[in-house]
């Protein structure tokens, strides 16, 4: 969910705030001020960079081990400053703050709530899933708003982000819900992040069952993103049969 | 154009616009003084596809938004009064029922844009059935009624006065509540829309569950500071809510039973009432006071959280009427802040 989401809010931006080139957005595009778009493209540069080391990062260490199993260590610090700084994201994109601050926020909550804070699920496989899931989005995200900032969107860089999703998302929210489902019982035995009664401010959580709720939030929400998605998909894919020519 | 002299013809005079009425019947010679009678006709468009939806002719020039609503409801019975939204543009700001056709600035053909407010449902009955909710559903948490907690605590009662305390502030504000809405509140609106009822008793109904779970529960801990605490609580408590009615009083008071006017209110003589002179909304001042003293009295963290987030709302709708207000009235009292003295 959190992989597709990102590029649901980058579809969500459309004109504005300095998505200027992107051909699905709004009609009324104001572009910010030169301050800001400078400051845009270096915060997308940036991010764009990140999450390029992030990928060369899982390659180098594949060929280094051999194997597959067990890369999360080997990115694991880029991963979480690059992942956590999309933070910065929220309320610098026009797109609704409740709907960019949602994202980010569990792309961050599976992060330091479920890999950083349940350290036998970090050899699991499924970490890697959703990991590549994410550097591949987010390197065409950001390097699609870098483009777009600087009016030069290839073709190749809109068509990726708004085709890989089709695979990308799926990957991403398997990733993702397996990784939670494999931390539950590590949870359950230590009791973590939960209080129990009797306490003096007369208040419990089972961090466990709250889990299990964010498993079952997958099933509504899911479906509305991916085929939020595919609708963009088709608006923006056919209206650049159009602008083609001008790029 | 002097219709009625033209009425007078014995022509069947087919006038642009009356499609084909039998003309009227032409008035006898008395001494009255002719009156021109000009009537509008109303076009009513679809406000996104443009499409015409209905055409009324002779409608009196001093017809209100409210009757025109009722003439298209005849037509298209689906939409009944209250899911209308009238406006002179398409996206422009939607008429009040209350506006009169010949003040607006239409010709004498006048084009108004339809757009449905969806279903709707009285502000009465969204309260009522809001309200009932936590009265009832923290009962059956008092009552320990079966399948909520263990087996062995079933129908039993806590060792502690202030859980009885609690059931008795808790059940009292919302019967307040349900009191006010049937005989104190005079609504400007007379309805919203329907989803509003799930969402608003979803909030409701699960806090009231939650904050109920805790404060009866068998493990249920008595706040630290013992009676101490629970007497200074319990008299927040009740002062807020003698001053959250005080406030409802004096507003009913600020309108007449069936209008929708709008006056500044000021201070009365009851002193819960002064309050006014500080803040634009001393309803919601003492309605989050009466929601800390219970989160005090019964040191339980989810009423601090439903406290918090209810003052998170009734803020914002404090500052939304706070701007209403000093929009309307240029000598509203400067003094005022919208919910906290001096600070918000």
């Amino acid at each position: 969910m959190a992989a597709a989401s990102a590029t649901a809010v980058a579809k969500g931006n459309g004109g504005g705030g300095g998505r200027a080139g992107d051909a699905s957005g709004t009609r009324k595009k104001k572009g910010p001020g030169p301050l800001a778009t400078a400051y845009l493209v270096i915060y997308n540069v940036v991010m764009t960079a990140g999450w390029l080391v992030i990928a060369v990062g899982l390659v180098r260490a594949y060929l280094a081990k051999g194997s597959y199993h067990s890369l999360y260590y080997s990115i694991e610090k880029p991963l979480k400053f690059f992942q956590t700084g999309a933070l910065l994201e929220v309320g610098i994109v026009p797109s609704s703050v409740v709907l960019t601050s949602f994202q980010v926020m569990s792309r961050v909550f599976l992060i330091w709530a479920v890999t950083h804070s349940v350290k036998e699920v970090q050899t699991e496989d499924s970490v890697l899933l959703f990991v590549i899931a994410w550097t591949i989005t987010e390197i065409i995200r950001y390097s699609f708003y870098t483009f777009s900032l600087l009016n030069h969107l290839p073709y190749l860089i809109k068509w990726a982000r708004y085709t890989l999703f089709i695979v990308l998302y799926p990957m991403g929210v398997s990733g993702e819900l397996l990784t939670i489902y494999a931390a539950l019982p590590f949870v359950r035995q230590a009791g973590l992040y939960s209080i129990s009664l009797p306490n003096k401010y007369n208040f419990s959580f089972d961090y466990y069952a709250f889990l299990i709720l964010i498993m079952i939030s997958y099933i509504p929400i899911f479906p509305q993103l991916y085929f939020h998605m595919i609708h963009q998909r088709r608006k923006v894919l056919s209206h650049t049969e159009e602008h083609k020519k001008f790029e | 154009m002097n219709l009625s002299l033209v009425a007078r013809e014995a022509t069947p005079g087919l006038l642009p616009g009356l499609n084909g009425l039998p003309r009227p019947a032409p008035p006898k010679v008395t001494k009255k003084p002719k009156k021109a009678v000009l009537f509008f006709e109303v076009e009513i468009l679809d406000a996104k596809t443009r499409e015409k939806l209905c055409f009324l002719d002779k409608v009196e020039p001093h017809a209100t938004i409210a009757e025109i609503k009722n003439l298209f409801t005849k037509t298209h019975p689906q939409w009944y009064p209250a899911r209308q939204s009238l406006r002179l543009d398409p996206k422009g700001k939607s008429l009040k029922d209350e506006d009169v056709l010949q003040k607006l600035p239409v010709g004498t053909t006048a084009t108004l844009y339809f757009r449905d407010l969806g279903a709707q449902i009285s502000w009465v009955t969204v309260f009522l059935t809001e309200y009932a909710g936590p009265l009832f559903i923290y009962l059956l948490f008092y009552f320990r009624v079966p399948f909520i907690y263990g087996h062995k605590y079933d129908f039993t009662s806590s060792r502690h006065t202030v859980v009885h305390l609690a059931c008795i502030c808790h059940s009292f504000h919302y019967v307040k509540r349900l009191l006010e809405t049937l005989f104190v509140h005079r609504f400007s609106h007379g309805t919203m829309p329907l989803r509003n009822i799930f969402k608003n008793c979803t909030y409701y109904w699960g806090f009231a569950a939650w904050m109920a779970y805790y404060i009866n529960h068998p493990l249920y801990t008595p706040p630290t500071y013992g009676a101490q605490q629970v007497k200074l609580a319990l008299a927040i408590f009740v002062i807020c809510q003698l001053g959250n009615f005080s406030i409802h009083m004096a507003l009913r008071d600020l309108r007449p039973a069936g209008s929708k006017t709008r006056k500044i209110p000021y201070p009365t003589k009851n002193p819960f009432t002064w309050l006014f002179l500080l803040v634009s909304c001393p309803n919601y001042t003492y309605e989050v006071g009466s929601w800390i003293g219970f989160a005090i009295m019964t040191q339980c963290l989810p009423v601090a959280l439903f406290s918090l987030v209810g003052f998170t709302q009734m803020t914002i709708w404090a500052k939304g009427k706070h701007r209403s207000y000093l929009k309307e009235f240029r000598d509203y009292p400067p003094l005022r802040m919208p919910i906290i003295p001096f600070l918000l």
